[in-house]
């Protein structure tokens, strides 16, 4: 055994759930009482997996989405924060649906179109307003980040958006390779005919959630560092809660194309059913709308968090 | 999190973690391990080294507890009460009592207790 598993730094990889202004300040105690407590034993897992909860719990509360330690700027930054991860998984429960759906005005007949349509629609005016939203408040923001790296430079930013930037660069390279593949195929071959294409697919699907998930991080990890006024923050708050608006409508308007399809044409449904459910339920759909009724959840509890302080003094702490 | 083997039909103690940590510190300095032994001790209660330093800071930014100066080991740093910590675990031992004076008398436990305290001493509390 080398001194790093024997001496209180074995104690160090459990408390790296903690933030790291909490380590500075209590990570040697806590380390001295896992030692003192246990000595040169095993730290039983349930102790292990408390210490991972209580950790994350403290970065949440670093972060200003739960507790009062935080003041209203914080506040409203942690529920804007929390509002931009719901709609990064309404926007991979999203792709799931426009996937899923393609074609679906072929298999319904005209005279039942209207109610999906306003359905479907729904979800596409929704889904553009909020990537608009999405946008405009990198543009808000913009000055906020060009001030920083005046002032700053880029160290402590380079790391989050470089690899937000590889995993899109890799994303959008697939994504035009399969489209210049998809070309020379058959349409037999590309719903599941071919398994190469099946799985290089796959392959795509997760590299657009991995785009998603790194550019996500990163717009937080680079906005948590900026210095925007009051009145800016206030209004990406505004913002923000006019995102979780439009997630409402994207859920309301997939329930609706969803239950329409299934009355109307219930056979285009039934392709991947999960087994056990109608064949109106299919698994991809499934999964797209749990995705969103989570990505709601979270919205919700943002806006919440976040509507309370909006009309309060948001002067940062 | 705070763990006692409650026996069954138990409805439990008031084993908030700050208010064990106030009482344990009431009487001296304690760092985190005599803290623990101490709650252990007087209260039956387990404090995970996550809920204890998780109310530690929180009493400290309350400025309820403060670190007493470091001698030579500064990882097992004790805490003392402040006066403002003293007069929070006053209130809360009031409202405590107030709410364990109030079940007595309803369930009939005070009349019994008093008539115990008059046969064994001659004189009512």
């Amino acid at each position: 055994m080398t001194a790093s598993t024997t001496g209180p730094q074995r104690f160090e990889p459990m408390l790296r759930w903690y933030p790291p202004a909490w380590r500075d300040r209590y990570g040697g105690e806590m380390a001295a009482l896992l030692e003192d407590t246990h000595g040169s034993g095993r730290v039983p897992l349930a102790q292990r997996l408390a210490l991972a909860k209580a950790g994350a719990a403290e970065r949440a509360r670093a972060a200003g989405i739960i507790g009062n330690s935080t003041g209203n700027y914080e506040r409203v930054r942690a529920g804007s924060h929390l509002i931009l991860c719901a709609w990064a998984l309404f926007m991979i429960g999203g792709a799931i649906f426009v996937k899923y759906s393609e074609h679906w005005d072929a298999a319904v007949p005209r005279a039942h179109q209207w109610r999906p349509n306003d359905g479907y629609l729904t979800v596409q005016i929704a889904g553009f307003v909020g990537v608009a939203l999405v946008a405009f408040a990198a543009l808000v923001v913009l000055p906020a980040l060009v001030r920083h790296i005046r002032q700053h430079g880029t160290a402590t930013i380079r790391r989050p958006i470089r690899r937000a930037l590889i995993a899109g660069a890799l994303a959008v390279g697939l994504t035009a390779g399969v489209a210049v593949w998809a070309h020379h195929l058959t349409g037999h071959a590309r719903n599941g005919g071919l398994w190469p294409y099946t799985i290089v697919g796959g392959v795509l699907g997760l590299s657009v959630i991995a785009a998603i998930a790194t550019s996500t991080a990163a717009a937080i990890q680079v906005t948590r560092q900026l210095d925007v006024s009051p009145r800016v923050m206030r209004f990406l708050g505004s913002m923000a809660l006019v995102l979780s608006l439009m997630m409402l409508a994207v859920v309301t308007g997939t329930v609706v194309w969803w239950q329409a399809v299934a009355q109307y044409s219930p056979q285009f449904l039934g392709s991947g059913r999960v087994i056990g459910f109608s064949n109106v339920m299919p698994a991809p759909l499934m999964g797209a709308t749990a995705l969103m009724c989570i990505g709601l959840v979270l919205a919700g509890s943002g806006s919440v968090r976040m509507a309370r302080q909006l009309g309060g003094d948001l002067t940062r702490t | 999190m705070p763990r006692r083997a409650a026996a069954k039909g138990e409805l439990g103690r008031p084993n908030e973690p700050s208010i064990l940590i106030l009482t344990s510190l009431a009487d001296e300095p304690k760092h985190g391990y005599a803290l623990t032994k101490d709650i252990e001790t007087f209260a039956g209660v387990t404090l995970g080294p996550g809920t204890l330093y998780g109310a530690i800071a929180r009493l400290e930014e309350r400025g309820l507890i403060e670190p007493t100066p470091t001698g030579d080991d500064e990882r097992r740093r004790p805490y003392r009460i402040t006066a403002s910590g003293r007069q929070a675990l006053t209130a809360a031992i009031a409202d405590m009592r107030t709410l364990a004076e109030e079940g007595a008398l309803r369930l009939g436990l005070r009349a019994r207790a008093l008539a115990f305290t008059t046969t064994n001493t001659g004189q009512t509390a």
